[in-house]
């Protein structure tokens, strides 16, 4: 499983530009269940399982990630460029990126810390202040290898550390879509949905139109979520642990889940000794808010990863979640079917 | 070029964080031997003669300092997590979510500098100070007190690469860019007769005060010294007057205490050869090694050849091969002129 996240982590997909992870989703998937693309760029599977379930399912996990889009490109052979979805401005400085579809290196400088003031060395410059350099010498030559629009990647490394953790790019979501895949290869009891969506970082547009394609009765976003159980954040704060187990929302900032789904998924976890926790704060929001309300609605459920660092170069995700949020997925399917 | 891209990328990956550049040092070492004697100095310098000074010759040393900026680990919590100081000046508002390897005596162990996550730090713009940062490297308390030590070095997780136009991206090109220049000098008067000695230098210890060049010149007292660094290059945010430009050749350093006929001389080898160069003029001290080798003692007449370099200090620090290779010609020209006596 650590190889695929590995592999579909290192794939550029930053929001309204999923190709080449859905291309990838695709070759892993194919041959084992039906699969199509929608308008919006969805990857929608529907698979059979022994039984026609009682209620529709649907599992979701977003395959964009957050990034930067190119706005322009100056005479001096630098670039400027927007956010995808939320970064925060210290996460960018300094860091390495790749660009568009060639993957063009370009790095984001900042200028010596020799000639930054006491107080430039203790505030963060402003977004739309950093640029970008890839080494060009003037605009035309910038535009060879860059077109406007093209969007840009942090290029970080991969990497199995600590205790059983893994650090690198995209983590959110592309453990979330792993895990789906995993269920798809799996033998299921029921028949399921599967959407891999587009455009969640940048409001869930994917999730809306595949929710309503589908119609689930019940719905289930598969997602990361932040872990602050870092020193210096207050107990109340840590909103859930690495090395916790999957975490289940009863509420976000985007959707006040089902309590009763909510109640199951901590029940089952207990029921078969899978380590789990609740989302301890409302903080964050992800795509069950779309899948919620699209066409007359469905009940969601949110099952996450413990991610520390999100939307960074660097999330962290430790292995023992990862197993036990499959074992939950799979221990839950049946009973949400059958609810 | 390509020998050039290659030398300058290898020495870049390499490690040799302030005080610990015994990595870095083994490499340079090896790429020195081929050209001339090599030793190590007491405090870790990396000395190659070229040529051993006669009698009453002048005697040339090329300086240029093998050490990295990063930080050295200083207390480990009950969590496992990490709290390090600076060696040298690090800029504190990249490291937030920068990947980084802890170098311990036995192994090397990856980590993440903790970031402050979106829903505590929405609008806040403050760099924390060093000694507020943690670095999780993924271990339980027990397990990092036993794999790593206080006193172990951090670095910034960055592998060399290539941008547009012949330039390079990485760590540490500050300054091992100069260190490429310099084994590239070597290469460069490989087989040639030397109108006198000559010593490459490679000092440690330079970002946290230059106590390895200070020591080896002593060590050498050479009559003469060129010292090799880097310098501003031009970039959007910075201030242009204090800022030379990249792939423009190297940056020769006018100040009060470096010598004017050597740095005439480093002028005119550059005009005679067709190697382009920029001035860099500094009022006081230039904050090099340059300051602690010209007062060696009984004085050596010192000049400065800096590559320009945009994103000095950070993990991806920006050089021209092409300003490494002319600063090399201009070395190899200066010493084949004949004119340093």
């Amino acid at each position: 499983m650590i190889n695929l996240i590995e592999r579909l982590s290192a794939l550029p997909g930053v929001s309204g530009d999923e190709d080449a992870v859905r291309s990838a989703i695709i070759h892993e998937i194919d041959g084992i269940a039906p699969w199509r693309v929608d308008a919006l760029g969805n990857l929608i599977v529907e698979k059979k399982g022994k039984k026609t379930p009682k209620n529709k399912l649907l599992f979701s996990a977003h395959m964009d990630e957050v990034g930067l889009i190119i706005t322009a490109a100056e005479s001096s052979g630098m670039l400027r460029f927007a956010t995808v979805g939320g970064i925060h401005t210290a996460a960018l400085i300094g860091k390495p990126v790749r660009i568009g579809t060639d993957g063009i290196t370009g790095v984001i400088g900042t200028k010596a810390v020799h000639l930054q003031s006491g107080e430039e060395r203790d505030k963060l410059p402003k977004l739309e202040d950093l640029y970008l350099d890839i080494g060009a010498d003037s605009k035309e030559e910038a535009l060879e290898k860059v077109r406007l629009g093209d969007r840009a990647v942090f290029d970080s490394s991969f990497l199995c550390f600590g205790e059983d953790c893994i650090m690198g790019k995209a983590l959110d979501d592309r453990a979330g879509c792993t895990l789906l895949i995993e269920m798809i290869r799996s033998e299921l009891e029921y028949d399921c949905a599967f959407s891999f969506t587009v455009q969640e970082e940048t409001g869930t547009a994917g999730a809306k139109t595949a929710a309503y394609q589908l119609q689930p009765e019940i719905a289930i976003a598969v997602e990361t979520t932040t872990a602050s159980d870092i020193p210096d954040v207050g107990e109340h704060k840590t909103v859930c642990q690495v090395g916790g187990g999957p975490v289940v929302s009863f509420m976000d900032k985007g959707t006040i889940y089902d309590q009763e789904l909510y109640r199951l998924a901590m029940e089952t976890a207990r029921e078969h000794g899978i380590l789990a926790q609740p989302k301890a704060g409302v903080y964050g929001g992800n795509e069950a808010r779309s899948l919620q309300t699209a066409a007359a609605g469905a009940r969601v459920l949110a099952i996450s990863l413990p991610c520390r660092y999100l939307h960074s170069p660097a999330c962290m995700l430790k292995q023992s979640d990862i197993n036990g949020t499959r074992e939950l997925l799979m221990a839950l399917l049946p009973r949400l079917a059958q609810l | 070029m390509t020998t050039t891209m290659e030398l300058i990328k290898a020495l870049s990956n390499a490690v040799g964080v302030a005080g610990r550049e015994n990595k870095a040092a083994q490499l340079a070492a090896r790429l020195l031997e081929p050209y001339g004697k090599v030793e190590t100095t007491v405090l870790g310098s990396v000395i190659c003669t070229l040529q051993a000074p006669k009698q009453g010759q002048a005697h040339l040393l090329l300086d240029a300092h093998l050490d990295e900026i990063g930080m050295i680990v200083s207390y480990i919590d009950e969590k496992g997590f990490l709290t390090v100081s600076n060696c040298g000046g690090v800029d504190r508002r990249l490291l937030s979510a920068a990947q980084v390897v802890v170098h311990t005596k036995e192994e090397d162990l990856y980590g993440v500098v903790c970031s402050i996550p979106p829903h505590l730090s929405s609008d806040s713009d403050k760099v924390a100070k060093i000694e507020d940062l943690h670095i999780d490297v993924g271990l339980s308390g027990i397990q990092a007190k036993q794999r790593i030590a206080l006193g172990d070095r951090v670095t910034i997780l960055s592998t060399a690469r290539e941008l547009i136009g012949e330039k390079i991206c990485g760590k540490a090109l500050d300054n091992r860019a100069s260190c490429a220049a310099l084994i590239r000098t070597a290469q460069l008067l490989e087989g040639k007769e030397l109108p006198c000695g000559v010593s490459i230098l490679l000092s440690t210890m330079e970002e946290v005060g230059g106590q390895g060049a200070k020591t080896a010149a002593y060590q050498l007292m050479p009559t003469h010294a060129v010292v090799v660094d880097v310098s501003f290059a031009h970039t959007p945010d910075a201030p242009r007057h204090k800022c030379g430009d990249l792939n423009k050749g190297p940056m020769i350093g006018i100040a009060p205490l470096l010598n004017k006929q050597l740095t005439e001389l480093l002028q005119a080898v550059c005009q005679r050869e067709g190697i382009p160069f920029q001035s860099e003029v500094m009022g006081g001290e230039t904050g090099t090694n340059a300051d602690a080798i010209a007062v060696t003692g009984a004085g050596v007449k010192t000049a400065m050849a800096s590559i320009p370099q945009r994103y000095m200090h950070t993990p991806i620090e920006v050089v021209s091969a092409q300003d490494v290779e002319d600063t090399a010609r201009l070395l190899a020209g200066v010493i084949l002129s004949g004119e340093i006596a």
